[in-house]
């Protein structure tokens, strides 16, 4: 596992050397196959597909919450959840599609595709990958174990203080939410710290900044945003978990605290958080737009800059979900302008996107049926928000339905969308197989009426005034006439049933492919970028020689030139552009060795976490597995054996990661 | 051609979604009924059609992309990068859009926030989950006592009124959509909110920052009255208690409230037998320190949070449809006894937590120092509520 080896004359399949046993008083595990080599791996690729599965794991937890919140207000004064349930399963879908599908789906794309994409073979700091992935897992699962010890969260995903303190909410959930929150967080954080390093540092010769694919260019802004974020939401958590488990008064009004702090502390949070959403969605539709347009990406500066743009801007619209709060007018005028500003560079990236495929000779892969219903879906959810930017009419609109359609058409339409692009898009790159293109059809097509039919009609209740949150309407305030609330609620849950069917036409075929998919051929979309310059799925240790980059879209270029007479002919084959890679093979490849401590560590953090909530010594257990597994991470060996490092000569001849 | 296919489909997309509105919403944003609603409406509209022009605009635009440039066989297109004196002029387009929306709403945002010319006071405290209503007083308009009431705010019409607002235990929101956009009660803090309504009338309205359990219950209506049927409101509230007579139900009624009730609720003017003051003491009992004041109940429409009517259905109608003019006389006459919701005032006697999700089960209140959240089981027997309701009728 350690060496992989290849003399530069033969040419013979790889050898992988992986010692039988390993070396030094703690051993590094050794087994390439199997569920050790999951359980253990620091591979990123390993660590990103099991990212994403957990990911959708959680996606289906989340969106059977969103049906049943959707039975419940079928109908008038409904009775499928009552109040109790409904709150948490309100609180607990949010909680669970931002933190436990969105976020680490895209830390999973981001963990598979910025290697690949930046022409390196791991990322800078594998084991604490590894240690990223396996704190958001068991995170997301502590999080979810209060639905069995007394109830979830039921404070809203917001949890404004002082509705979530223990007079409020005395079941155990918010202390759950509060801590499986700070699990994830230092997930974040981690992953965070070891993207931006990789990209910094570890990008093929010759790709500068700006010739960095798109995708890796939007994570990259993410990563900062994470990185800046999160500390906050670590504060905020830290306050609301000492109230709620040492008394402490951060939030109660009698000991003279001013609940708003905490809204402040959120949003200043929650805020970049949502271009933490959306970001990367955006990068990889920028990607699969050109490759179906046959066009490189339009304004690529434009894109990335915006994009910065957004990660700076971000920061200073927070308020905009506090316009009710009584901030007084100056705050409020201050915090309207500035988030009316924020529309001009996410407006570019439409303008941008639509100028891409303007010209092209576009190709309706169902990757590319995501990609532009994204443009249009989005576009519906932008506008929305910036009429309410406008903090007036905002004071009408907040806490109404006209919310919840606003951000579901730039959450779902933007988001999620982009991501099931992705899917399609990188699929046969990670499995090796096409995703079924038929069934891909029908999956976008009852997606995008079911995601209308929901979200749509949403936007008529909210400004007829139906507010969110209520676990029932009544009759008495729905209105007069066929098209009434009443009508509208029925229809958007039954289109959050289409939606529910459109997304398990997704799964299904997930399983058909497994079974008997298509294999994918070298580069099944004719790509551009230097992910696609490696088998499907890829070796191990990515590339077996780093290609020299002198091209944004460097794949394409290889591919591509121009004749006489300025038209774009091919002029070698993906296989040929592969040929050239393997003739030209590092001699050692050096892998990092998979590592036992990343998950020990990992686990120790919801033990901590169980023992705040329920008995102290049980935290010191969960803090001494910490510390072993510290211990145990600082002292272990390589795998390989010193001397069967060559000193790096050229970086070409040896790349030693991590 | 192009201008009119885009007019043509906005203006279609636009009479659709009008089409698809229900009529009469109680609670439309779109249907302002006083000035501050209004000026948030004059602000809103335009951006609403500006916003909707340009959906449009992109909608048609990705869709002619999408059939005019399907591949057909053409040549790989020209590998341009782009188009920076085009994509510069998109960017200064919807920033100077944007820019002249900011003037309007900097200028919009100020107006809203002015309270020098306000010329009534109500001060109101959100609590799990209802409001109370506490009118200070102001001899002009006959109140020369304070006024506590709740489930409805009673407002002179034509009178800019600055309602004060503050809660007693977690964050709600204060919101007649009809009247002005929604303000959030703050524990701690006192937020001010004008509102102001053109013509006599019922206002609907409902807690907009989620409170916990009960959130969905929380409701609120706000009656405009004339300034003489105000006048006459006022004087009602401030007429002293009369007891009810001797040897009726109403007057067994009186004893089991003294009993059972007054541990929480307050009857101004309620004395014992020996000429002894009964006092409420909400503090010992509930979380928030607060019960709804009962004195003059039967003037209200609305109970326990203005979640249930106190009027039965067809007198409720009769209220809610009447024309401005005779809107204040069939106000005034308050709840009779025909007239009464019997199902849901009993109801609420026999288990109010059934009726309303509360945590008003004993076993659950560890966490609070047994204190309740909402009404608790009194567990009355049919006897008690049947003596209780004719008290409460009393109570006009």
């Amino acid at each position: 596992m350690a060496i992989i080896e290849r003399s530069i004359t033969t040419t013979e399949a790889f050898s992988v050397a992986t010692p039988s046993t390993s070396l030094g008083a703690l051993k590094r595990p050794v087994s390439s196959t199997g569920w050790k080599s999951w359980l253990f791996t620091v591979d990123h690729k390993k660590l990103g597909i099991m990212y994403s599965a957990a990911a959708l794991f959680f996606f289906i937890v989340g969106g059977l919450e969103a049906v049943l919140i959707r039975l419940q207000l079928a109908a008038p004064n409904g009775k499928v959840l009552n109040a109790d349930l409904y709150n948490q399963m309100f609180t607990m879908h949010a909680t669970t599609m931002v933190f436990l599908f969105v976020m680490p789906m895209a830390a999973g794309l981001a963990n598979y595709f910025i290697p690949l994409q930046i022409g390196a073979r791991d990322v800078a700091f594998p084991r604490m990958n590894a240690f990223s992935f396996w704190a958001f897992l068991f995170g997301g699962i502590f999080l979810n174990l209060a639905w069995f010890l007394g109830g979830a969260a039921d404070g809203g995903w917001f949890m404004y203080a002082p509705n979530s303190g223990p007079i409020f909410s005395p079941s155990h959930g918010i202390d759950f939410w509060a801590l499986g929150l700070q699990i994830t967080g230092i997930a974040s954080l981690v992953g965070a710290v070891n993207l931006i390093t990789t990209v910094l540092n570890m990008r093929a010769p010759g790709m500068s900044l700006m010739r960095m694919p798109i995708f890796t260019w939007m994570q990259l802004v993410v990563q900062f945003l994470l990185l800046f974020a999160v500390p906050v939401i670590t504060v905020a958590l830290f306050l609301l978990s000492f109230q709620r488990n040492f008394g402490a008064t951060f939030f109660d009004v009698a000991a003279g605290a001013d609940p708003l702090l905490w809204q402040h502390l959120f949003w200043i949070f929650g805020h970049p958080e949502v271009y933490i959403l959306i970001l990367p969605s955006f990068g990889i539709i920028s990607e699969v737009l050109p490759v179906f347009s046959r066009k490189p990406l339009f304004g690529y500066p434009f894109v990335v800059f915006s994009g910065a743009a957004i990660g700076f801007v971000g920061w200073g619209v927070w308020a905009h979900h506090m316009f009710a709060s009584g901030l007084g007018p100056v705050s409020v005028a201050v915090f309207s302008i500035s988030t009316m500003a924020i529309a001009v560079p996410t407006g570019v990236k439409i303008v941008n996107w639509t100028m891409t495929i303007w010209g092209g000779k576009l190709q309706f892969t169902v990757a590319m049926k995501f990609a532009v219903g994204l443009i249009v879906l989005f576009t519906i959810g932008g506008l929305s928000g910036v009429t309410h930017s406008i903090a007036p009419s905002d004071t009408q609109q907040t806490d109404t339905y006209y919310i919840v359609a606003h951000f579901h058409y730039v959450l779902f339409g933007g988001a999620i969308f982009g991501l099931f692009s992705g899917f399609y898009y990188w699929w046969p790159k990670v499995f090796g197989k096409l995703l079924n293109e038929k069934l891909g059809t029908w999956n976008f097509w009852l997606m995008l009426i079911g995601m209308n039919m929901t979200f749509g009609p949403m936007h008529i209740l909210g400004l007829q005034g139906q507010p969110r949150r209520m676990y029932q309407w009544t009759e008495a305030r729905a209105g007069e006439g066929f098209f009434n609330l009443g009508f509208w609620n029925t229809f958007a849950s039954i289109g959050s049933l289409v939606l529910t069917i459109g997304v398990l036409l997704f799964l299904i075929n997930i399983v058909i492919t497994a079974r008997n998919g298509k294999v994918a051929p070298l580069d099944p979309w004719d790509a551009r970028s230097l992910e696609w310059m490696t088998t499907n799925p890829p070796k191990e240790h990515n590339f077996d020689s780093i290609p020299t980059v002198s091209h944004l879209d460097e794949f394409f270029h290889r591919k591509y030139e121009e004749d006489a007479n300025g038209q774009m002919v091919k002029v070698k084959s993906a296989e040929q552009v592969m040929k050239e890679l393997e003739d030209n093979a590092d001699a050692h490849i050096h892998m990092p060795s998979p590592s036992y401590w990343p998950i020990v560590i990992a686990a120790g953090l919801p033990v901590i976490a169980f023992g705040v909530i329920y008995s102290i010594p049980i935290a010191i257990f969960g803090g001494v597995i910490v510390l072993f597994g510290s211990y145990g991470w600082a002292i272990e060996p390589s795998t390989a054996p010193d001397d069967d490092f060559d000193p790096p000569v050229t970086t070409k001849d040896v790349v030693h990661v991590g | 051609m192009r201008r009119r296919v885009v007019g043509a489909v906005s203006g279609i997309a636009g009479a659709m979604f009008l089409a698809g509105c229900a009529t009469n919403a109680p609670q439309d944003t779109w249907q302002p009924k006083g000035p501050n609603a209004q000026i948030i409406d004059d602000l809103q509209k335009p951006v609403f059609a500006v916003a909707g022009i340009i959906g449009v605009i992109v909608t048609v635009a990705v869709l002619v992309a999408v059939f005019k440039f399907r591949d057909k066989g053409q040549p790989i297109p020209h590998q341009s990068h782009g188009n920076p004196a085009l994509e510069i002029t998109l960017t200064i387009i919807p920033a100077l859009i944007l820019t002249v929306v900011g003037v309007f709403t900097f200028r919009t945002v100020f107006d809203l926030a002015k309270t020098s010319d306000t010329e009534m006071i109500i001060n109101v405290t959100g609590q799990q989950w209802w409001w109370e209503y506490d009118y200070p007083v102001q001899s002009e308009y006959g109140i020369t006592q304070p006024i506590i009431t709740s489930g409805q705010l009673v407002i002179p019409a034509g009178t800019k009124v600055l309602l004060r607002q503050t809660s007693r235990d977690v964050i709600h929101s204060y919101w007649i959509p009809a009247l002005n956009g929604k303000r959030d009660a703050v524990p701690g803090r006192v937020h001010l909110n004008r509102i102001e309504a053109d013509k006599p009338g019922i206002y609907a309205g409902q807690c907009t920052e989620f409170c916990g359990l009960s959130h969905a219950n929380m409701r609120m209506e706000a009656v405009a009255l004339s300034k003489a049927d105000f006048a006459k409101w006022v004087a009602n509230q401030l007429k002293p208690y009369t007891p009810p007579a001797e040897n009726t139900l109403a007057k067994e009624g009186e004893t089991v409230f003294m009993n059972q009730c007054v541990r929480c609720h307050q009857v101004n003017g309620m004395k014992r037998a020996d000429g002894t003051p009964v006092i409420a003491a909400p503090d010992e009992n509930i979380v928030s320190g607060a019960a709804p004041n009962l004195s003059h109940l039967m003037s209200r429409n609305t109970f326990a949070g203005a979640t249930f009517d106190l009027l039965n259905k067809s007198c409720r109608e009769d209220v809610w449809t009447a024309d401005s003019e005779s809107f204040g006389a069939k106000y005034l006459s308050g709840v009779s006894e025909d007239c009464l919701n019997q199902k849901d005032l009993r109801g609420w006697l026999r288990n109010a937590p059934a009726m309303k999700p509360m945590y008003a089960n004993p076993a659950l209140l560890t966490s609070t120092g047994g204190k309740y959240r909402g009404m608790p089981n009194l567990g009355l027997t049919e006897a008690d509520i049947e003596k209780l309701v004719a008290y409460l009728l009393t109570l006009k």
